[in-house]
This record gives C-alpha cells, structure tokens and sequence, in this order.
C-alpha cells in the first residue's frame, strides 16, 4: 500500500521524519518496505530561465546560452533548440540524473558548458505523473516560477510516499485514512475524519435507478446514490497528483473520485452512466453460463453461473466488484451518474477473478475483504467530493440494499488471560487506553472486562487478538525472556530413520564423498535421456498444474538424473574429477492422476568421475553403509538401459532390488554432454534397506587364542561363474571351521582354455578351542571342492 | 714378551681406530683374536711360558684380549650406527610434497546447520520430526486456518498438484499433522524441504525450514522468547540479541517478525542487515486457539507457541554465502569448503 505522507497528513498531524514514522509504525505492525522521496529521484536539477542564446562557434547544431538559476547565471551548450525567454529545467555541475549519470562541467566543441538541459526522462518520471509537460521535450515551466528551485519540487512532485506492508488480517487498512488511524496509535496522537458535507439539490434518487439484490449472500449490501447535471472535466491538482503518487492514472473528476475514494476509504466504487443503465434499473444477480461481458479494458468474458453480474433490465453491465463493462463508463457527454458502493463476498470475487484472469484495483480489495460500515461512509465521501468540486447535482436519497449485520460484537476477557498469552505484566489502565486508543471500548463487569469491537475489525474474535492488539502498541520490550517457566520437562527422540540417514551421510562423507542437494521436480525429458523403457514405473511421476517451467514441472521418481546433471555442471565448470553423493525423496505415485498423498522413498545416490574413481570404488562406498547398517547384499548383473551392461550390478537385499551400481552407459554419457567420462553411480532405496537391525548395537562374539590356518586353492571356472557366485557356494555349504574365504585373483591364459579362467581363493580356519591339524583341514577343502565342483563346475587346474 | 704384548695392542688398537667398515673391523677381529690371531697364539705359547711366570703372564695377556675386544665391540657399535645413519639418509623424502589421496569427503551446508540445530533444541527437549513433502491442502492450509480462496494464501505461491494436493509451502504442515495425533505436553521441531513458486536471484523454488511447536499448560509469548533467544545465541554467538516485531500469520496469534542483531557487525550496521543492525530470521507467534480447536487440543486448557524459518537463510548468514543459488548448484569447488 503506497501511502503520500502529504496525505496522511489530511487526517493526523506529522511532525517527525519519514524515517521516524516508518520505524513508529514497524513498531505497531506495520513494516514499511521503502521511503520514496519523490523528489530525490534527480538531484541539482533547478529552473532556470535562458536569458541569452549564441550560435556555436564550431558546431552549427549546438547553441551557447546563459541560464539565471536566480543566484548565479551560467553558461550551457545544448543542442535543444531554444530562442531565449524559456523557463526551463538545468542539471548544475554534479547534478545525479535519475539513471544515475552525474553531469559534471566541461567543454563541448571548445565552448564551456557549466550543465545541461533536462525533459521528464532525466528526472526520473513520465508525462502521467505531472501536468503540462510534453514527452520528448525539454521541462517547461510557467514565466515567473522561482528561479533556481529543484525542478521536481516545481513541478510538484515532492510528496515522501511510504510503501507499507499491509498483513492479510488487516485490510482495512488498505486504506489512507484507516493507515492514518494507525499512524496516530504509532505517534500517540488525535486522527481527523474525512469531511462528509454535501447539499443535494433536489430530484429522487428512485427516479434515476432502482436495484434489486437476487444474490444477498455474494451481494450482502449494494448502495446506489445518484448526481445530475453533471459536467466532466479534469480533477484538481491535488487529486491528480495523489492519484499519480499512488500509481493511478488520473482520468476525469468522476472516475477519479471513484479512485481517491477507493484509496482513501478503501472501498471500491463504480460510476455508471445512467443512460447505459436499460430500463432504469440495478440487478444484482449470477450470470448466467454462457452470459458474456466486454469488460473496459477491451476484453470479451465468457461467464458463468458462480459470476455475479450487475445488470440493468437487460444485460450485465459490470462484472460485480471486478470491473465494469466497456458501454456503461462515464463518457465526456455523460449528464447523469448512478454511483455504486457495494459489498461483495470476498471469496467470490478471487475465484472469478482468477477464473476470467481479471484484476483491477476493485477486485484487489474486494479479495482481501471489505467491511460493512465502508459502503455509505465511502458513497456520502464522494458525494462530498462531487459537491465540493462542482461536478453535478446530488438528488435526495441514497438506496441501501442490505442483509442484517452486527455493528460490533463483544468480547469477554480478563487482564490475567492476556497476561498468561503475553508472559508479561499487564496493568490493567493501560490495557483499557491502549485498546480505547485502537477504538476498542473496554468497560467493566464483574471481575472481568468486556471488549466492544467494531465490525471494521474482522480480524478480532478472542483473547488472543485482544492480547496482540495490546502488546503491538505496549511494546515487546516489555516481554521477558523464560524458557518454559511452568511448562513439564520432555525430553528429545530422534525417529530411527533419521538416524539411519545421518549414519548414510556419515558413512558416505567418510568415504570422501560430498553431499550435494538437488531440486526434487525436473524435467519430463528425463526418462527418455535415460532411455527407459515404456513401461517403466519411473516413468509414472507426479506432474505440477503451475510448474516454474517445463525443465522443472514432475517430481522426480529417481536420482540418477538429478545427479548426472550435478556431474555435467561440474565437468563443465572446470572440476577434474568429482565424487558426490546424495540423500534425498524419490515421488512415488500410488496411481495416477494421483488422489491420494504418493509414497516418498529415501535414497542415497553416488555419482564419481576422475582418475581415482572406478566401478569398485563406489562398490566400497554402498559396502561401507550396508556394513554400517548391519545389511548384507548380494550382486547380479543389471540390464538397467542407462548403464554399461558390463560394469553394472543390481543390489539385492533379502531377494529384492533395492538399487544398482555401475557405470554409465557410452550413450547416456553423449546424452549428457560427457561423453568423454567414465561416470560411475550407486542409487539405493533406503526404505529398502531400512529395518530393526540397522540401529541394533554390535554383541561381542568369542575370537580363537589358537593359530589361524591359511589355505589358498585355485580352480578353473567357465567365464560366467562369478566370484560371488563362488563365494555364496561355500558360504552356502557350512563349512567347518571356515572363518574366511577371499577371491583374491583371477586368471585367463591359452593353457586353461578359451572361455574359462582360473580363480585364485583364500580360506582361513580356525577353532575356538584347540589347533586344526592338517588333517582336519584337508577334510574340509576336500569338501569345498566338492561343493565347488557341483555348484560351478569348478576343477583344480592340472598343471 | 711384555713388549711384544704391548706391540700387539699398539698394532690392534690402531687397526681398530683407522677401520672404516664394518668388514674392515671383522678382518681385525680375526686377525687377533681369530683361531690363529695374534692373541689366540700367544695364549697357546703360554704353555712355553715358565710355570712361575705364568699367572702373571696369563693376566698381562686376558688384559690386552679384554682391551682389544673393548675396542673392537665399540668400534662396530660406532660404525653400526654410522651406517644405518646413511641408509636412513638415502631413503629421505621430501615432507613437504602434497598428500595425494583421498580424504573424508564434505557434508552439505544445510545438513552441518539442520544438525546444529536439532542439537541445540534437543537441549531444550525438542524432538525431531518429518512430514511428507507433497501434502494434502487440509495439513498444509485448511487446519492452519487458511481457508480456500483465503486472503492469506496470497502470502504464499503454492505449487499444486490438484485442488487438494500442493508441495508444501511450509513446515507448518506438520503442526497440524503432529497436533491431530499427538498429545500435549508436545515439543517438537520439524525441518524439511518445502516448496514455493518464486524463481528469482534471491529465491530458490525450493528451500528449507525449520518449524518448532510447543503445546502445554501455561506456554506464554516470553517463552516463545527465552526459546528463540537461546536458539540465536547458541547459532550466532553469545552477545545475540532477540527482538520481537507484530506481524501475522493465520495460524499463530499474536503473531511476530523475530530480529537477531547481525552476526557480521554484532549490530554496529553493515551491508548484511542493511546498516540497520538488525537480520529478520523468523516468523513465530502464540498457536491460534482457532487451530488447537481444529486439530482436537482443548484451546481452554493449552496453549503453545510455533516458530519457522528458513536453514537456507541461516546457513547464509553463518557461512557468508552471498547466493542462494549456490546451494543447489552442487559445484565441488563449493562443497569442498565446508568440512
């Protein structure tokens, strides 16, 4: 809400800085997001009158004049084509332009120049903010305007506007006289009232117009008054520059009483021409579906039956509360007008405005509430203003159309509610004046005091907003800090699965690995940059309705893109080598289009590239978190289509994938834009690890005092077998004293044949109560080779 | 013979002192004390000896053997730890080259202040809770006292899913959820991703809060206070100051702007609060009874205050992180810096 101090000051009296006021009203609630001093916009700009013009010695285009800024006469070279005579606008030496550009002294062409002529563009405003200055043309002023003045102050624009802040409980305070009445709270001071003072000169208002209300509900008051005679022409200066300072195009003395009216009461008001009004009537109902408007900015509305419409007999005029139709405005022969000042439900009017992408000044207060006492306070303002200013004839009687409505309501409360909400000391006297101040009377009954609030303040309904009220204006220095002074003691949990994250962020950062967060929406494109297949259920993501854009417009059902995106920045921003891992939600619809809340899934993602990174390196990484997690992992190839289908593992928990790890396939690598790296990825579900044991605390299990045997055995395998296919056969067989089995080599040459390779594995033994004997242990890799030889296929090596 | 004796020990100490091995010292070793060594025949010559001259002798000869074996045994110590000296001194390396290895890698700025915090309101027994990201309208608006097509959603730029699904726009959500299960005494602190549709150089579409709720008999605005001081004292530094400012948010009433002094300037004025001195952190403010009442907590019987604010943000003015956007651009030379 912009708010001219010159206005303000209409009502309460002003007699501290800006600066001042602004900090008083932050003070109460009211933050204050800019000062602007209208006329700092351009600095050393003043009137001066050109007393003298020269030809330029050496440029037929520039002329030399002498310019009398009142104290002091000086000398500016300009190509404007002056005679002599003008009262004009000059920059001085050091003068700052509203863009910014300092003009200093200097010589053009040989010839000093002490400053320059300036037109409305280098002081900062256009020809909508001040009278009689024509756009590409120098500023000119009035023969006789005080020499040397500041141009803007001679043009009169130097009002200090302030833009405040106003918070959605309070939009009366959309309002200048409502802001004025806070700036009195804030300064401790009297408000004045807006004048109401008219005449009326005869004539009926229900020879004009009659309103029926078929909608009370979205139409709980409509009041009409009516002027005739009437003559248009401009609205005064002080209107007109009010109207400007606070971003409203001045049009003619009735439509801009209508728009000073709405800043200064805060009630939105429309004039119709009563010619345009058919049948001579105001029907306030639904449109009807299908029912179309051409609104006045030109635009056609298809409405619906949700709409409310102000018709005559016939047709809607106006959309209600939004904007008025292109025919019924006020037009420059216009000799009679119906002025409108109506309540319109607050939610109605968003929802249609969003609906028919209409907004306007109206619509904007009427979406933030308007109260029932603004309606004839702002009609009788204006008919003050039309009175005031000549520009018709006000005939007797005003309609009122209206539901029943509380004026005020009470509240019950006592000092010590307020003081248990506030923790502070609340002495009753002040309590009373301060709330009275706000226009809250408080009396007394019994031992409790009642509140009478007027309907202007919707927002006070209980003790609560009795207690802000009060503390805003005490002041929250008077609130001492406690901490929890007669609350219980509780003590802090931490949820398992968050616990289990920071041990994943612990683990991965040990394993130098660094966090990076990412967005959780992306692209749609992501899937097919993957390559995944059609019926892939990654492909089923949550789309936004009013995405940012459409990189960044479906939640994401996995990480792998994300994190491929982090790696190409970084291999594109000058990082040789980077090893990053993330802990975020995947978005798992349950169908779609989703009527329910999706499953949001846990999972950690690595992604490396860089000399030191290999598939193994990040295999150690998943490895060090499962161990971490007391979970145990098996491996098999994966066909996953984004991954190099030799260097690519499915993990699998109790059975189940929970992830992979592998390389990146050549061409999800040009996809990218890295086709020149070897990326490496981990992406697990934690849900999917996530169970009782992760958390469960080691037990201490017995080790051997006796010597641990080591035996190493190479056998021949078909290439397929895997070493974990190896591993799990003996793990599988329960061996006897086997405490440890390592693949520790493997080998390939003509000898052992094509398509087979040699596998070199250790194995320890070891018993908790004597020393294996040779024997015994040749017993047992006598049977693991048995096992081998059934599982595998595998046989010693004959040499 | 006690010439000769004399000779030998002249001649053996002198080899001993001139010998720069270890090899050269064992060749005197044998020399004199060898089976056929010096020494070793003059002790088979004592049987020539006259019987009466012999216990003389045999000492004059144990001497010069204790002597030359004395000798001979620091000598080789001398020279075992000159050699191993310069063995030492030829594997030499330079101490001062770079470790090439890898390291413990980095946690991201916002998980180092998130853990920080949930520490410090531990200590005050918070305890930690989540939320689901994609909310229903009802937690996210409706129970907060945010009614559809309500001025007050005009605070927020809320990204929808459908008419009842929205990303939530803040931790907020889970006061209600948490209030509709849980029973008082509640004290508890939520931090999370949340989402708006705000795009710019200042603002990420995403970013993260960090919500508190408490709900009990007698919980007063001096305690949201004491709180909220401790909270800043302990994340900032010890000489932080709390102000208080009126504000609105539907769901807290009254409701306040909590200002920190600036932890660059200790509230002297700079360009981080704008030479005021003062960095707004929160919004906070006492739970509405509207919103007890709605999510089943008698507003007769408890109260309770509520607070958020954004990690992102304190994580910036902790770190002196000038953007935003550097959050989520993940470049290493980023993350690499806060270990």
């Amino acid at each position: 809400m912009l708010a001219p101090i010159s206005w303000l000051k209409d009502y309460v009296n002003i007699d501290v800085t800006p600066e001042t006021l602004a900090k008083k009203l932050v003070g109460i609630g009211f933050e204050v997001e800019d000062i602007v001093y209208q006329n700092k916009k351009a600095q050393n700009v003043v009137v001066g009158k050109i007393v003298e013009v020269q030809k330029h010695p050496h440029a037929d285009r520039l002329r030399v004049t002498k310019i009398d800024i009142g104290e002091s006469v000086l000398q500016v070279v300009t190509n404007v084509p002056v005679e002599g005579g003008e009262t004009i606008a000059v920059a001085l030496d050091g003068a700052v332009l509203a863009d910014g550009t300092v003009i200093k002294k200097g010589e053009l062409r040989g010839v000093l120049s002490e400053g320059m002529l300036c037109g409305l563009e280098e002081v900062g405003i256009t020809v909508d903010d001040v009278e009689g200055q024509k756009a590409g043309d120098i500023l000119r002023f009035a023969e006789g305007t005080a020499l040397g003045t500041p141009a803007l102050d001679a043009l009169g624009y130097n009002d200090v506007v302030l833009d405040i802040a106003v918070t959605a409980n309070r939009p009366d305070c959309n309002s200048i006289y409502k802001l004025a009445k806070e700036v009195a709270v804030a300064l401790d001071t009297d408000c004045k009232e807006p004048e109401i003072h008219f005449e009326t000169a005869g004539g009926s208002i229900d020879d004009i117009v009659s309103v029926e209300v078929k909608n009370s509900e979205l139409c709980p008051r409509y009041m009409a008054g009516g002027v005739k005679n009437v003559k248009i022409f401009p609205s005064s200066q002080k209107i007109k520059s009010r109207l400007r300072a606070v971003g409203i195009r001045p049009i003619n003395n009735i439509v801009d009483i209508t728009n000073y009216v709405l800043m200064e009461i805060g009630q939105p008001m429309h004039s119709f021409d009563s010619r345009e009004l058919e049948g001579g009537r105001i029907v306030v109902r639904n449109a009807m579906d299908g029912e179309t408007i051409v609104s006045l900015d030109g635009k056609n509305n298809r409405l619906d039956s949700s709409m409310l419409v102000i018709c005559d007999s016939k047709k809607p005029v106006a959309i209600a509360g939004i904007m008025g139709g292109l025919d019924s405005g006020i037009k420059e022969d216009t000799a009679c007008v119906v002025f409108e000042s109506a309540k319109f439900a607050r939610d109605n009017i968003r929802r249609t405005s969003r609906t028919l992408g209409l907004r306007s000044d109206s619509s904007a207060r009427f979406e933030k509430g308007i109260d029932f006492a603004s309606q004839e306070y702002a009609l009788k303002r204006a008919l003050t203003l039309i009175y005031g200013s000549g520009s018709g004839e006000i005939v007797d009687g005003i309609i009122d159309v209206k539901v029943d409505f509380a004026k005020e309501r009470e509240i019950e409360f006592t000092t010590a509610q307020i003081r248990n909400i506030l923790g502070c000391a609340v002495p009753k006297d002040k309590l009373i004046s301060i709330l009275d101040k706000l226009g809250i009377a408080v009396r007394e009954k019994g031992g409790a005091l009642v509140a009478t609030v007027r309907e202007d303040r919707e927002d006070i309904v209980g003790v609560n907003d009795l207690a802000e009220e009060f503390i805003r204006v005490y002041g929250y220095r008077h609130i001492k800090p406690t901490l929890f002074k007669y609350a219980s003691l509780t003590s802090a949990a931490v949820p398992d699965k968050l616990k289990v994250i920071d041990l994943i962020k612990d683990t991965l950062c040990a394993c130098g690995l660094h966090e990076s967060v990412t967005y959780s929406f992306v692209s749609p494109e992501f899937a097919n940059r993957l390559k995944l297949e059609d019926g892939d259920i990654a492909r089923n993501t949550i789309r936004l309705l009013n995405p940012i854009g459409e990189a960044l417009s479906v939640m994401r059902t996995m990480l792998t893109h994300s994190m491929l995106e982090t790696l190409a920045y970084n291999a594109t921003h000058f990082n040789k080598a980077a090893s990053l891992f993330e802990v975020a939600r995947v978005y798992l619809p349950k169908s779609l289009p989703i009527d329910e809340l999706p499953v949001e899934e846990d999972r950690f993602m690595i992604g490396a590239y860089g000399d030191s990174v290999d598939f193994f390196s990040v295999k150690a990484a998943v490895e060090e978190v499962f161990a971490a997690l007391h979970v145990t992992a098996k491996y098999e190839r994966s066909t996953r289509p984004y991954l190099h289908s030799g260097r690519s593992a499915e993990v699998l928990v109790n059975g189940r994938s929970v992830g992979y790890i592998g390389e990146i396939h050549p061409k999800t690598a040009k996809e990218y834009g890295v086709d020149n790296l070897r990326i490496y990825l981990a992406e697990i579900s934690i849900d999917g690890i996530f169970c009782a044991e992760n958390l469960e605390k080691p037990k201490f299990k017995a080790f051997s005092k006796f010597p641990t045997i080591e035996r190493d055995l190479a056998v021949v395998v078909r290439e397929e077998v895997l070493a974990g296919d190896i591993i799990e056969a003996i793990k599988g067989a329960k061996i006897k004293y086997l405490t440890d089995v390592k693949v520790f080599d493997t080998y390939r040459s003509a000898q052992i044949g094509e398509g087979k390779k040699s596998v070199a594995i250790s194995f320890s033994f070891s018993s908790l109560d004597r020393t294996l004997t040779d024997d015994e242990i040749a017993e047992q890799t006598a049977k693991i080779l048995s096992v081998l030889k059934r599982k595998t296929g595998a046989y010693i090596r004959n040499v | 013979m006690k010439e000769k004796l004399d000779g030998i020990k002249r001649d053996a100490i002198a080899m001993i002192e001139s010998a720069e091995t270890t090899a050269q010292l064992n060749d005197v070793r044998v020399k004199y004390l060898g089976k056929s060594g010096a020494i070793s025949l003059v002790m088979r010559d004592m049987a020539n000896v006259p019987k009466e001259d012999r216990p003389a002798m045999g000492k004059l000869v144990n001497e010069l053997r204790t002597a030359v074996e004395g000798a001979l045994n620091e000598k080789t110590e001398l020279l075992a730890e000159r050699e191993e000296e310069l063995k030492l001194k030829a594997e030499a390396i330079d101490v001062t080259l770079p470790v090439d290895g890898k390291r413990t890698g980095t946690l991201h700025p916002l998980t180092l202040i998130r853990r920080e915090l949930i520490d410090i309101f531990a200590g005050m027994g918070f305890s930690v809770d989540e939320g689901p990201e994609i909310e229903s309208d009802l937690f996210n608006f409706q129970l907060l006292n945010i009614p559809k097509d309500h001025p007050s959603r005009d605070m927020q730029d809320t990204f929808y899913i459908n008419d009842n699904i929205v990303l939530r726009t803040q931790t907020s959500a889970m006061q209600a959820r948490i209030m509709t299960t849980q029973k008082p005494p509640i004290r508890v602190v939520v931090p999370g991703k949340v989402y708006r549709s705000d795009d710019d150089t200042s603002h990420s579409p995403i970013f993260n809060q960090f919500e508190g709720l408490a709900i009990d008999k007698h919980i007063t605005m001096g305690d949201l206070q004491g709180c909220l001081q401790t909270f800043a004292q302990k994340i900032f530094s010890k000489d932080t100051k709390v102000r208080l400012r009126p504000s609105y948010f539907p769901f807290t009433e009254p409701s306040v702007e909590v200002d920190v002094t600036c932890s660059m300037c200790h509230g002297k004025g700079c360009r981080v609060c704008k030479g005021t001195g003062w960095v707004e952190i929160l919004g906070a403010g006492i739970v509405n009874p509207a919103v007890l009442e709605m999510c089943g907590i008698d507003s007769g019987k408890y109260s309770g205050f509520a607070f958020g604010f954004g990690i992102d943000r304190i994580a910036m003015i902790k770190y002196g992180i000038p953007n935003i956007k550097l959050l989520y651009e993940n470049d290493m030379r980023f993350l690499k810096q806060f270990n």
